[in-house]
């Protein structure tokens, strides 16, 4: 019986129709745009002015504040400008805009394809390249890398759980690079794991990902037979459910812990990372390689099989370019989302760069996702079966809707992880979620300043 | 592509909605209608079809006329409102008896509360128990009319419901009675009552396609098996046994159909056990000691008022608390 | 027949007595000792619980009259208004200085003509919704998102949306200015303004931010932040800051010069009479 979390899930289609397709490496385009925040926390402050000339890796921007991360620039070439410039959902955010001439990497950057196995033995070295390099989250929360490997004092990492289930339907950007960058991805656990004291590391793969479960095992005994310091690394299989790859839903499965209400995943001796973070690892502490590269994944029901595509991207490319790159945006596509289904978000201005967390250009049809007419509740409970966390999302939205934040409180509303099984499920089309975020951002701030 | 879609995740829905769960509620209770249809032939097809049509053109008339709101006949809750509403009558009730229940039903029991989604009481049982009430002879008149088939089996026992047997002749007198007869086709009775099988049938398929959760209706036979086990271990000559109890007086209808309606049963799934063992309870103590010889209808609209309460106390495990 | 009436009537008379007499000893026991001002002034309130004031409801408010007495300058109620106070002042034998009625203004003008639709949006109509997810449907990223949360904040049914131009409408004979829409709008739109002489105003009907070229693409009618506005008011009631011209109601004299210069009429004058051209004597 293969192990997954115990409360709540749902069972979409997973769709990974681009699974079958290696990783491309995109061109450069004549420009790109690098936003300051690519990272949940502070916007980054620049450090380079007009005109300057920049090299691929160089800093453009520091962190500017505790949770905050660097910024390297992705490309070589001259910064044309740094101001406000709109993001995905339109918001404007400052961007630095640098007009690409040639290739040029920054000094001490190892771009050879050489593993790199033996692991440094400065913990602190480690954490300084990884907050160097501007390492985040790749799961899809983009938080700073090396905030979450160092347990505050008095808490003790018990597990390391990589995040290899990507539970969203379509995107197969962490399978590929399973596939590919197998011992990379090993390495990079092997890292992370004596940062955190030795404790053992697991990497959960759903099991409808046969091929990446293979393929890890394989990659992790070839390691462990071959070098030191990668012991205690293992795969685990699990049962495909959504949402499995959420953090809480992923410690549970693996290791029969629940994250207490407000608490952190370090609070029960958790620390998780995606699989894609633990190749930036890698690559910033073997090969002193920054954050600027990605895989995101091109895909959609309606897009031709040739023009699916899994690409390794530099981020500031415009989101634009990418689609047009892989062959134009279909006439049936109704919305397009960076990210999955169930969580990313839909893009309001293609013209928007990609950043660190860039994870997909997904084209839906407006059949798959125009949202049908909301209707009375039957009380059905569905919305409340699925909840992962156990919640009861046709309560918390009366709640919501009339402002009864107590009542809210009372019923956990700050547990929601906006994973969206409650509006998938809803047979009278309720738009649950979409209340339930604000009400959970209201009381969350209640909270916080009760303290 | 004309302009980009934006809206909040998620970007995917189920194909599961408000209509089709209604739908397949029809359907599960297709079996059962059939079979009745077979059994008590055109009277019982001009009771089904005077309830279906009334509930759905009430609905229709009402929503749009009184309430000026929007139509909701096409979510099919009406039409699962007058199949369950005929499947409880004797195919011997008059039309304008019928009609008269479907007003209850949908009038008073569903669209005074709101509609859909807001009514306290299960409509088709309300507007039957509301018949059986205002109209006793022809609620227990159990003459079965011709039908399409089994016209000779029946003549033993025409006229009387097994549990109205039992409730004036005390146990002894179903003694013999056929099990198999009654599994598949049960004489005497409403409709719904006839065939366990067609209505288990429904039961499977509900289950099957997610639209129920089987606590309700398992805990409804548990309570009922086990209450009527120790009455009947006791004193076998004067209580019925589990199974008699289990297979009678509209228990499998009432507890696969009506007491599992979404709205007036509760959320979460303890709740539901205990709103299951209330109508079991309930249903024995009036069979037993009661003046009506069934009472799984008044079971479940006695713990259909307590279902806010229910949902009160009971809540869903929550993540890490 | 007779003796079973008579009974029934003693019995529940007797019953009626003594549980009058229970229920009034218990009153009397449970009473709530309160300044009994606090009921008069409660009498001379609009009664509309709207919390415009900053009070939880009228008795609410009522009570903070009556313990902030006899310095009522923190207390207003913008229902009832001056006259209102003047009452409450009355009732509390107190003096109160007379406020400027004000007055709902929305500061949008992005219609569907002015602001074309960039994207649709499909999500649950509600702007708080529609702001945390976005910036909008428009390519103005600081204006009306046209859900109607104001509509929806409003207990006076004093706005409404033009189906027309997508924009909410203030209905100034039923508004209060009690502030609710002001709170309930994501975007600040809203302003409670000076009613003005004879209801007259000038104001700025825009705010966006972005600099003139961007914001002028984004809507016809935006204010671009020229600041021609700032240079013809005599009265310096105009400041422009981060691109943003605004009017300083307690400053402007209504002379409506601003109006005629702003090259994009993001500038609006209501409510003044209208000029008849004057016919030239023959």
């Amino acid at each position: 019986m293969l192990k997954t979390f115990s409360i709540g899930g749902i069972h979409p289609n997973d769709s990974k129709i681009s699974a079958g397709c290696a990783i491309e490496v995109l061109p450069l385009p004549s420009k790109v745009y690098i936003s300051v925040a690519q990272h949940l926390g502070a916007p980054a402050n620049p450090v380079v002015a007009v005109g300057d000339k920049v090299k691929a890796g160089q800093v453009i921007a520091e962190p500017a504040g505790f949770i905050s991360a660097y910024v390297h620039s992705s490309v070589s070439g001259t910064v044309k400008s740094i101001g406000p410039r709109k993001d995905l959902a339109g918001n404007n955010m400052t961007h630095i805009e640098i007009d690409v001439e040639g290739d040029e990497w920054a000094d001490g950057i190892d771009l050879s394809d050489t593993l790199v196995t033996a692991i440094p033995e400065d913990n602190k070295e480690i954490l300084d390249k990884i907050k160097m390099c501007g390492v985040v989250g790749l799961g899809g929360a983009t938080f700073p890398a090396h905030v979450k490997l160092c347990p505050p004092p008095g808490k003790k990492a018990d597990c390391l759980i990589l995040n290899g289930a990507e539970c969203e339907p379509y995107l197969t950007s962490d399978y590929r690079i399973m596939l590919e960058r197998s011992k990379e991805i090993v390495v990079g656990a092997a890292i992370m794991k004596q940062v955190l004291g030795g404790c053992p590391a697991v990497i959960g793969i759903e099991e409808n990902k046969p091929e990446a479960i293979k393929v890890m095992t394989a990659a992790v005994a070839e390691l462990q037979a071959s070098a030191k310091g990668y012991d205690g690394i293992s795969v685990m299989p699990l049962k495909k459910k959504y949402p499995q790859g959420g953090e809480k839903q992923l410690i549970d499965a693996v290791m029969k812990r629940q994250v207490k209400s407000m608490g952190l995943p370090i609070d029960v001796g958790a620390v998780v990372q995606n699989v894609a973070t633990s190749l930036a690892v890698y690559e910033a502490v073997q090969k002193n390689m920054p954050l600027v590269t990605n895989v995101l994944t091109v895909t959609g029901d309606c897009l031709p099989m040739e023009n699916q595509h899994n690409y390794k991207f530099r981020i500031g490319m415009p989101l634009s370019y990418i689609a047009e790159h892989a062959g134009g945006i279909p006439e049936e596509a109704a919305k397009i989302i960076s990210g999955g289904p169930m969580m990313g978000k839909a893009i309001a201005n293609l013209d928007a760069a990609t950043v660190k967390g860039s994870s997909s250009l997904l084209y839906l049809t407006a059949a798959q996702t125009v949202r049908g007419v909301e209707s009375a509740c039957i009380r059905c409970g569905k919305c409340a079966e699925a909840c992962p966390m156990g919640l009861e999302p046709f309560l918390l939205q009366k709640y919501a809707r009339n402002n009864m934040t107590d009542e809210l409180e009372e019923n956990a509303v700050q547990d929601c992880i906006e994973c969206g099984c409650c509006l998938y499920s809803c047979p009278a089309n309720i738009p649950l979620l979409d209340i339930i975020r604000i009400a959970k951002g209201d009381v969350i701030r209640i909270i916080r300043t009760r303290k | 592509m004309e302009k980009l879609l934006v809206s909040p995740s998620p970007h995917l829905h189920t194909k599961t909605s408000t209509k089709s769960l209604m739908r397949d509620v029809v359907i599960a209770l297709l079996p059962a209608v059939v079979v009745s249809v077979l059994f008590y032939g055109w009277s019982e097809l001009l009771v089904l079809g005077v309830s279906v049509a009334s509930c759905v053109l009430l609905e229709y008339l009402i929503t749009k006329y009184l309430l000026k709101g929007t139509c909701t006949i096409g979510d099919w809750s009406a039409v699962i409102t007058g199949v369950l509403l005929a499947l409880n009558l004797p195919a011997t009730t008059p039309w304008w008896v019928v009609f008269i229940g479907a007003v209850f039903a949908i009038g008073v029991a569903k669209m005074t509360f709101g509609g859909l989604g807001q009514n306290l009481f299960n409509p088709a049982i309300a507007g039957r128990v509301f018949l059986l009430i205002s109209f006793p002879t022809y609620m227990t008149d159990w003459t079965k009319p011709q039908g399409f088939i089994g016209n000779a089996v029946t003549d033993a026992y025409t006229g009387a419901t097994p549990l109205g047997l039992v409730s004036e002749g005390g146990a002894g007198a179903v003694e013999g009675m056929d099990y198999m007869n009654m599994l598949f086709l049960n004489i005497g009775g409403s409709a719904g009552e006839l065939s366990a099988v067609a209505l288990l049938v429904g039961f499977v398929y509900l289950l099957a396609r997610k639209v129920i959760r089987p606590y309700i209706t398992l805990s409804i036979w548990a309570t009922v098996a086990v209450f009527s086990g120790i009455f009947w271990l006791i004193n076998p000559a004067e209580f019925t046994d589990p199974l008699f109890n289990l297979l009678t007086g509209g228990l499998l209808l009432g507890s696969i159909f009506m007491a599992t309606d979404y709205v007036t049963s509760p959320m979460s799934n303890w709740g539901g056990v205990v709103f299951g063992v209330g109508i079991g309870l309930i249903t024995m103590l009036i069979r037993y000691f009661g003046a009506y010889p069934e009472g799984v209808s008044f079971a479940i609209l006695i713990m259909n008022s307590v279902v806010p309460l229910l949902n009160k106390w009971f809540h869903t495990k929550k993540y890490g608390r | 027949m007779t003796t079973t009436i008579i009974w029934t009537i003693a019995i529940l008379t007797i019953l009626g007595a003594a549980l009058a007499i229970v229920l009034y000893f218990v009153a009397e026991k449970f009473k709530v000792e309160e300044d009994p001002r606090i009921d008069e002034v409660e009498a001379v309130l609009p009664g509309a619980n709207c919390g415009g004031c900053g009070q939880a409801g009228c008795r609410a408010f009522a009570q903070f009259c009556v313990e902030s007495s006899p310095n009522l300058d923190k207390c207003f109620c913008p229902v009832g208004g001056n006259d209102g106070m003047q009452k409450v002042a009355a009732v509390l034998g107190v003096e109160v200085a007379a406020k400027e009625p004000q007055v709902a203004v929305v500061r949008c003008n992005g219609s569907c003509e002015n602001r074309p639709r960039t994207n649709e949006y499909g999500g649950y109509q509600s702007c708080r919704v529609k702001a945390a997810l976005y910036s909008g449907d428009t390519g103005c990223s600081f204006g009306c998102l046209g859900c109607g949360d104001c509509v929806a904040a409003c207990q006076f049914g004093a706005i409404s949306m033009d189906p027309e131009t997508g924009l909410p409408v203030v209905d100034e004979e039923k508004c209060t200015a009690c502030g609710a829409c002001v709170k309930a709008c994501p975007k600040n739109i809203i302003e409670l303004r000076n009613k003005g002489r004879r209801n007259m105003r000038v104001f700025v009907s825009c705010v966006n931010k972005d600099k003139g070229a961007a914001a002028r693409k984004a809507c016809k009618a935006a204010c671009i932040g020229c600041g021609k506005c700032a240079k013809a008011c005599p009265f310096e009631a105009i400041t422009v800051e981060n691109n943003l011209a605004y009017i300083d109601f307690t400053k402007c004299k209504l002379c409506k010069k601003c109006v005629a210069e702003c090259p994009t009429g993001a500038i609006h004058a209501v409510n003044f009479p209208v000029v008849k051209p004057k016919v030239t004597e023959e």
